[in-house]
């Protein structure tokens, strides 16, 4: 029931979420991370999103059996949108059923620190007056602890 | 001898190089960082970036040595999310 996705349509938050539902959770804790138009002063027109894919899909998948070792939890999912997304469509959705919610909240945070620190995916802000491939600022080489 | 190999440019490195995809033959015994050496002295606008690379869909240590058919790739830190 884990998944591992990139996909150029727009994302169906609550069928991502449904899919991993499985008998023996109680909970599903779902972020949905989408395009934000203000970033301080500027505003942004539209991001386009580009991976190293077969990698981005390798990474998110390590991600996911890093978290299934680390917390009491069943069952993930990610999906990371890519190409031009508009102002807030959803860029990535992260879901993560457990038996309880405490682990899928921990994890669910956990998981998209580290998505957002490993996976080759990169963003382009587009302004009015010009666009910036925003790079990261961590080293995926330093592992952060669960 | 020579080691001919694939590199791969993603976003901001592939609007510096202005390109995608670049074949590239190395003397033979080069590792993944001396090939990414080469490839930043032959596109210096690369240098201001702060780069990473991968081996055939893995990070790099850099001392993996090349073969022919690997895939090197160049980008910047990463931004998804």
């Amino acid at each position: 029931m884990d998944f591992a996705e990139l996909t150029t349509d727009l994302i169906d938050i609550g069928a991502a979420s449904r899919r991993v539902v499985p008998p023996e959770c109680g909970a599903t804790v779902t972020l949905d991370g989408y395009v934000r138009q203000f970033t301080g002063e500027r505003e942004t027109l539209y991001l386009v999103y580009e991976a190293h894919e077969p990698m981005a899909l390798k990474e998110m998948q390590k991600l996911i059996d890093q978290a299934k070792q680390d917390f009491a939890i069943s069952h993930v999912g990610i999906v990371h949108r890519l190409g031009k997304l508009e102002i807030g469509e959803t860029s990535v959705v992260i879901s993560v059923a457990a038996p309880h919610r405490k682990a899928a909240f921990a994890a669910c945070e956990w998981l998209i620190r580290e998505l957002k620190r490993t996976v080759p995916i990169w963003k382009k802000e587009v302004y009015s007056d010009g666009e910036v491939w925003v790079e990261g600022e961590a080293d995926p080489g330093q592992a952060t602890t669960t | 001898m020579s080691v001919d190999i694939k590199v791969l440019f993603f976003g901001a490195t592939a609007a510096e190089v202005g390109q995608r995809v670049l074949e590239l033959s190395l003397p033979q015994n080069s590792t993944a960082a001396s090939g990414f050496e080469v490839i930043v002295d032959q596109f210096p606008r690369l240098k201001r970036h702060k780069l990473l690379h991968a081996l055939n869909q893995h990070y790099a240590a850099g001392d993996e040595v090349l073969r022919d058919g690997d895939e090197l790739a160049i980008f910047t830190a990463v931004s998804g999310g």
